[in-house]
């Protein structure tokens, strides 16, 4: 198949109206939740505090809309977020669509320099350790890797900041790229580990099932070399799963940064949500849920594209 | 005398005990079980004891104390830091550790002579800045990182294998209804859901319980569901319905015991997330609150040290414990994994 026509059964599969159909009723459930995200009580009460006179409690609820009907509260939520009005917020009262497009890019930067890392060296580790099955490397590389989904991304920070930043003084461990690139090196690596570690584990997994099949015990036995069975059919067939991991990764590595970018004070998203949980501004904390979960939805579409074109067993279902 | 059978337990079993990393797992697993149960007979403070003079100490530090009555609680004395004391007619004079000299009446301290009414306890972790035991404090953290991860993981299960079951088992647009569920609760990161979650119940112990619970039933629910669609087409299957039983003793009866291995091993990794969520919560100040110790806590309680470059000790302690427990959790899933899976029993 050319590149062209690939790209072309790309759209296609995306854009099936059974399934547009289905992600719009997908991502309506996920904007109901996303609606009842917000501290528990009367907002207002809890947004002015205990000793708020009642007029002026009042008087936000009815700016907040809090006073309709809860199906009426949530249509006018939709009709808004469909209009790019993500509300304000509490906390600055700066529309929060407007915080969220400022600090994209911080984000974007950390997470796609971080899933590209994690694929390129996932990948590679991956297949450096079925290459080598069993040996010291493959049980280093499992074991590095064990201790790599283990760990929480905030505790790999935390380290990563002690012993790269305050020991060994080899990297800053606060501030943004504005100082300088060294600046992104610890937490993009720190937010790196674990989707590192669980791309090369799938990996080399992936690559042993392949390497037990029949097909590749076939090219062994009409002679063709080890090297080249194991470049040209197993490493082909074996990276299918290694899409779809990443790309599920990638929405995964967008919670991850609240943390990593509180840790190195990174002004992405996520410092600004984690911001807004700490003083419960719970437009900011919708705004930033909403866009996380939007993202997943949608790579996932690519992702089961790209699965199809590239496994052409899926398609045929 | 009874015949020896090989159950698929059994047989699962001997695997199991022939996987070093799993054996590994699973012993540290029974210690820290074992650890936080006993938490009380193992530690020496209170996890809320707080003795201030002694606050930020580094680990294996020793100090005096005295223990003086507390007529308010006779069973919790209060604790003076000092550092020399001596016994003068009937009353103790000490030095407190900023140098100056105090004295109290010996029959105001709580026991008969001096090896009751004082102590040189060993601070096997130091202590953190309220000079609160970190050890005492990390035992009993483990207790709530256990909890938690028992009490949510059972709430996923309940709601997983409920809803998997129905979908698998019914079809049709029981499980259009399901499917959509679980796709929307799956478009959420699970942590950012746990968060989410928290912040609508709020903080609290068992708002952490139900936030993780009901944030990781998706995992379970499309297993069991899949489990479901192949069991369904067996004979066995079609042997109860020959039989006239009804479709929820088919379901939870015949079918869920069948299905039983791959729950088993999502639920021991649902575990380990569990407690990985349960410390990212109270590192951002949801969750489990004070002076309830916990893992997530003491990290955040030690971050504000790792940048002074100061006490690691608080940071990293907590931090250990938490990698140990999931790690043991991880290769014991593992090792669990392998055991139960029918392609490598043929083998």
């Amino acid at each position: 198949m050319s590149s062209a026509t690939r790209f072309g059964s790309l759209l296609l599969t995306i854009l099936s109206p059974r399934k547009l159909g289905y992600t719009l009723l997908v991502l309506v459930g996920v904007i109901v939740i996303t609606f009842f995200i917000r501290p528990p009580g009367d907002p207002a009460r809890v947004l002015l505090g205990q000793r708020a006179d009642s007029a002026s409690v009042e008087a936000l609820r009815e700016q907040l809309g809090l006073n309709q009907p809860l199906p009426v509260q949530i249509g006018v939520y939709m009709k808004n977020l469909v209009k790019g009005d993500l509300g304000r917020s509490i906390a600055t009262n700066r529309p929060v669509a407007e915080t969220i497009l400022e600090r994209l890019p911080a984000t974007a930067i950390l997470a796609g320099s971080s899933i590209a890392i994690a694929t390129i060296l996932g990948i590679l580790l991956g297949v450096l350790a079925s290459w080598k099955a069993n040996s010291w490397i493959d049980t280093l590389t499992m074991g590095t890797s064990l201790l790599g989904i283990s760990l929480p991304a905030f505790v790999v920070g935390l380290l990563f900041v002690l012993v790269f930043g305050v020991v060994l003084e080899w990297f800053p461990n606060s501030g943004y790229l504005d100082r300088g690139a060294e600046y992104l090196v610890l937490p993009m690596i720190t937010l790196a580990i674990r989707p590192l570690s669980i791309i090369a584990r799938i990996t080399r997994s992936s690559m042993l099932d392949v390497l037990g099949q029949d097909y590749v015990r076939t090219a062994r036995a009409k002679g063709l070399s080890y090297t080249k069975v194991f470049l040209k059919h197993a490493l082909r067939n074996a990276l299918n799963p290694v899409v779809t991991t990443v790309s599920a990764w990638f929405a995964g590595l967008l919670a991850g940064t609240y943390f990593i970018e509180f840790i190195f004070n990174w002004p992405g998203i996520g410092l600004a949500a984690f911001n807004a949980i700490e003083k419960l501004d719970y437009p900011m904390i919708q705004g930033t849920v909403l866009l996380t979960a939007v993202v997943f939805v949608l790579t996932n579409i690519v992702a089961d594209a790209l699965y199809s074109i590239l496994d052409p067993k899926v398609r045929v279902k | 005398m009874q015949q020896r059978v090989d159950t698929p337990s059994s047989l699962a079993w001997r695997r199991l005990r022939k996987n070093p990393g799993a054996m590994i797992g699973l012993f540290t697993l029974v210690i820290m079980i074992v650890m936080a149960v006993a938490a009380p007979l193992i530690t020496p403070f209170e996890p809320e004891t707080q003795i201030l003079e002694y606050s930020v100490k580094p680990a294996g530090f020793r100090g005096k104390i005295l223990y003086k009555a507390n007529p308010a609680d006779p069973s919790t004395p209060t604790i003076v830091a000092v550092r020399s004391f001596e016994v003068r007619g009937d009353s103790v004079h000490y030095i407190d550790p900023a140098g100056e000299p105090y004295r109290v009446a010996v029959d105001r301290l709580q026991g008969a002579g001096p090896e009751e009414w004082s102590a040189e306890p060993m601070f096997l972790l130091g202590t953190d800045r309220f000079g609160r035991d970190m050890f005492t404090r990390l035992v009993y953290g483990m207790r709530v990182s256990l909890t938690v991860g028992l009490i949510s993981q059972s709430i996923a299960l309940v709601i997983g294998i409920f809803l998997g079951s129905l979908a698998g088992f019914f079809r049709g647009w029981v499980d259009d209804v399901v499917m959509w569920l679980v796709n929307v609760v799956w478009s959420f990161p699970t942590l950012l859901l746990v968060v989410a979650f928290s912040v609508i119940l709020g903080k609290g112990y068992w708002q952490t319980f139900v936030a993780i619970g009901i944030s990781s039933w998706v995992d379970i629910a499309r297993i069991v569901r899949g489990q479901f669609f192949s069991i369904r087409e067996q004979e066995y299957i079609e042997a109860t319905r020959a039989m006239g039983y009804g479709s929820w003793r088919i379901m939870f009866r015949h079918m869920l015991p069948n299905a039983a291995g791959p729950i088993v091993v999502l639920a021991t990794a649902g575990f380990a997330t569990a407690i990985i969520a349960e410390s990212s919560l109270s590192f951002i100040g949801l969750g489990v609150q004070p002076p309830t110790p916990s893992w997530g806590q003491m990290i955040k309680d030690g971050y504000g040290y790792i940048a002074l470059g100061t006490n690691w000790g608080m940071t990293l302690f907590p931090s250990l414990a938490m990698a140990i427990g999931v790690i043991a959790l991880n290769l014991f899933g593992d090792g669990l994994r392998d055991a139960l899976d029918p392609k490598t029993s043929q083998r």
